[in-house]
């Protein structure tokens, strides 16, 4: 089987990844040659009585659903240009109204 | 260890070790930075602990308050993360001192350590050579003598592989053994944390310390922690399958020779020796190459320039923005592996690639079963095909570098646990030998590794 350029790059945008068109050859090419080699797994005949493997835990056991305060890795003073007594400054209203006026 | 001032020599010691073997480029955080967090941890740690001072390293892809989480790609370059991963958590816990992040392959996505955004990792004993992969940061530092053990993750062989080609000790934990809390995903289904050793007793003490339920991870079992076996005498009363597929007409004949002796050992010890069939290993590659592209692709999604690491600007549009920064942020490696995972997802090709793998993967995970059904307690193979390979060697055939992890795939698609440990030695390379046992025995494992490990030559030439 062979992907063709036109493929790879659908399936790039796909999965939201820029291609350059310097490296779609190699990567139509290597992309290929995984897929011929993965595409063994076709020999064996259907089982179609076979149930997915999924490994760990039967169930799953969910956590108590409460509300927790979440970590950040920064504190909300970094994220912000402004920020004073717990609030994010930001400019007045009143500016963008005279500003797009 | 119980002294407050021999934890801080262990710390500054470790600190020094890693400076010194800085040319491996095994250890990605900054001597200085180190140094600082060592003497740190070394006096906040409680001495009652049973790691108290014990320098363990962290792959880069375990989330750690301390250093960046950076998964080797550039995607995440300086990224702290807000929490830290259970498994590490436990450490602290039990006074073991973090060594620093180990290099590793981007995302743990590779066989080599030469898919990581900050350079290649250089084998120990060759710098010509790899370490294997993904974990090969860990291994080096562990197999340079800088730590006696490091964590590092398993999702198609990244701990057992690199440990091989290092001549170190690596175990592979059931699924479900150790949280995979701040374990940054990969294939959700297959990895696992596990630990690197210079010796069975110091990567089974660190496993035993990590492992156990953790309510913050949904897939790892309600169990106490493992409990360490006595080291026995002698391996009489076990039964070793060897699996024939394991050895197939061309296997590298230093590997072969590596593996009769133990055979031969394992009779001496009085266990009983059978060859067992697993069928479908040689579809085990291609099942696992399938599977986990297919959930990295979905677990990935996530890194978009929006909400980690830094974005790539100059997008006209959101989506722009999103395909600019993983173009550019990703490694040709990862690009390649999230392109094959949508291939195989996206309509058309769903039953012909996924469905079909999964159905591959009941069946791989079956033959393990018939195999324990029949009396084996353990299963004995190679951990690698051959010893380490040249840095390059592989790089430009995918293919070639996934079939390294010919051996090690399968206990991570049927979920099993596994230990590998060094055997022997080619042309002063290390290979290494794995047993792969039922799940949650891994104190069985364990027990037969303490065994072998008394008597086989592992840096005699095989």
């Amino acid at each position: 089987m062979s992907v063709t350029h036109d493929e790879v790059l659908k399936i790039a945008r796909l999965a939201e990844v820029d291609v350059s068109p310097e490296a779609l050859p190699l990567l139509a090419e290597q992309m290929s040659r995984i897929l011929d080699y993965v595409a063994q797994i076709n020999s064996v005949p259907a089982s179609e009585g076979v149930k997915p493997f999924v490994p760990g835990p039967d169930a799953v056991r969910f956590r108590v659903d409460e509300v927790k305060p979440w970590p950040l890795a920064f504190g909300p003073a970094k994220l912000a240009p402004v920020f004073r007594d717990g609030f994010f400054l930001v400019p007045k209203l009143g500016q963008f109204e005279q500003e797009e006026g | 260890m119980n002294d407050p001032s021999e934890a801080l020599a262990s710390a500054k010691a470790a600190a020094d070790r890693v400076v010194k073997t800085k040319r491996l480029n095994a250890c990605l955080t900054g001597p200085k930075d180190l140094r600082k967090s060592l003497v740190a941890q070394a006096q906040a740690a409680h001495p009652s602990g049973v790691l108290y001072g014990m320098p363990v390293a962290v792959k880069d892809n375990i989330a750690t308050l301390d250093f960046p989480t950076t998964c080797g790609s550039k995607i995440l370059e300086g990224y702290r993360s807000p929490y830290e991963a259970t498994a590490v958590v436990k450490l602290r816990a039990a006074g073991a001192l973090i060594t620093g992040k180990t290099n590793c392959d981007e995302f743990a996505m590779g066989s080599s350590t030469e898919h990581s955004a900050y350079g290649r990792t250089l084998h120990p004993f060759d710098k010509t050579r790899v370490p294997g992969g993904s974990s090969g940061g860990s291994a080096a530092l562990v197999a340079a003598g800088v730590v006696p053990a490091a964590l590092g993750s398993e999702t198609g062989g990244s701990v057992r592989q690199p440990a091989s080609l290092c001549g170190v000790v690596g175990i592979k934990p059931t699924y479900g053994r150790v949280s995979r809390y701040g374990l940054v995903a990969f294939g959700s289904s297959l990895d696992q944390i596990g630990v690197l050793g210079r010796s069975v007793h110091d990567a089974a003490r660190v496993l035993s310390v990590i492992s156990g339920r953790d309510p913050k991870d949904s897939t790892c079992e309600d169990r106490d922690p493992l409990r360490l076996p006595t080291v026995p005498e002698s391996l009489q009363g076990f039964v070793i399958g060897i699996p024939k597929e394991y050895f197939p007409a061309d296997l590298d004949p230093a590997v072969r020779r590596a593996c009769d002796r133990v055979i031969r050992l394992f009779r001496e010890q009085g266990a009983a020796v059978r060859e067992v069939s697993l069928p479908h290993t040689s579809f085990a590659v291609a099942t696992y190459y399938i599977l986990a592209p297919a959930e990295a692709s979905s677990n990935l999604a996530r890194y978009d320039g929006a909400r980690y690491g830094p974005r790539f600007d100059g997008a006209t549009d959101v989506r722009a923005l999103y395909r600019a920064t993983r173009g550019q942020g990703f490694g040709a490696e990862v690009r390649r592996r999230i392109l094959i995972g949508t291939y195989v997802l996206s309509s058309g090709y769903y039953d012909a690639y996924y469905r079909k793998a999964q159905q591959m993967r009941a069946l791989i995970a079956q033959d393990f079963r018939n195999a324990f059904d029949r009396g084996v307690d353990l299963l004995f193979t190679p951990t690698t095909p051959t010893a380490a390979f040249k840095a390059g060697e592989k790089l430009a055939d995918p293919v070639a570098m996934y079939l390294s992890d010919i051996f090690t795939v399968t206990a991570n698609l049927a979920g099993l646990p596994a230990i590998s440990l060094p055997i022997g030695r080619a042309k002063g390379l290390p290979l290494g030998g794995q047993f792969i046992g039922q799940a949650f025995l891994e104190d069985e494992l364990i027990e037969a590794a303490y065994a072998l490990e008394r008597v086989v030559p592992a840096t005699t030439e095989a």
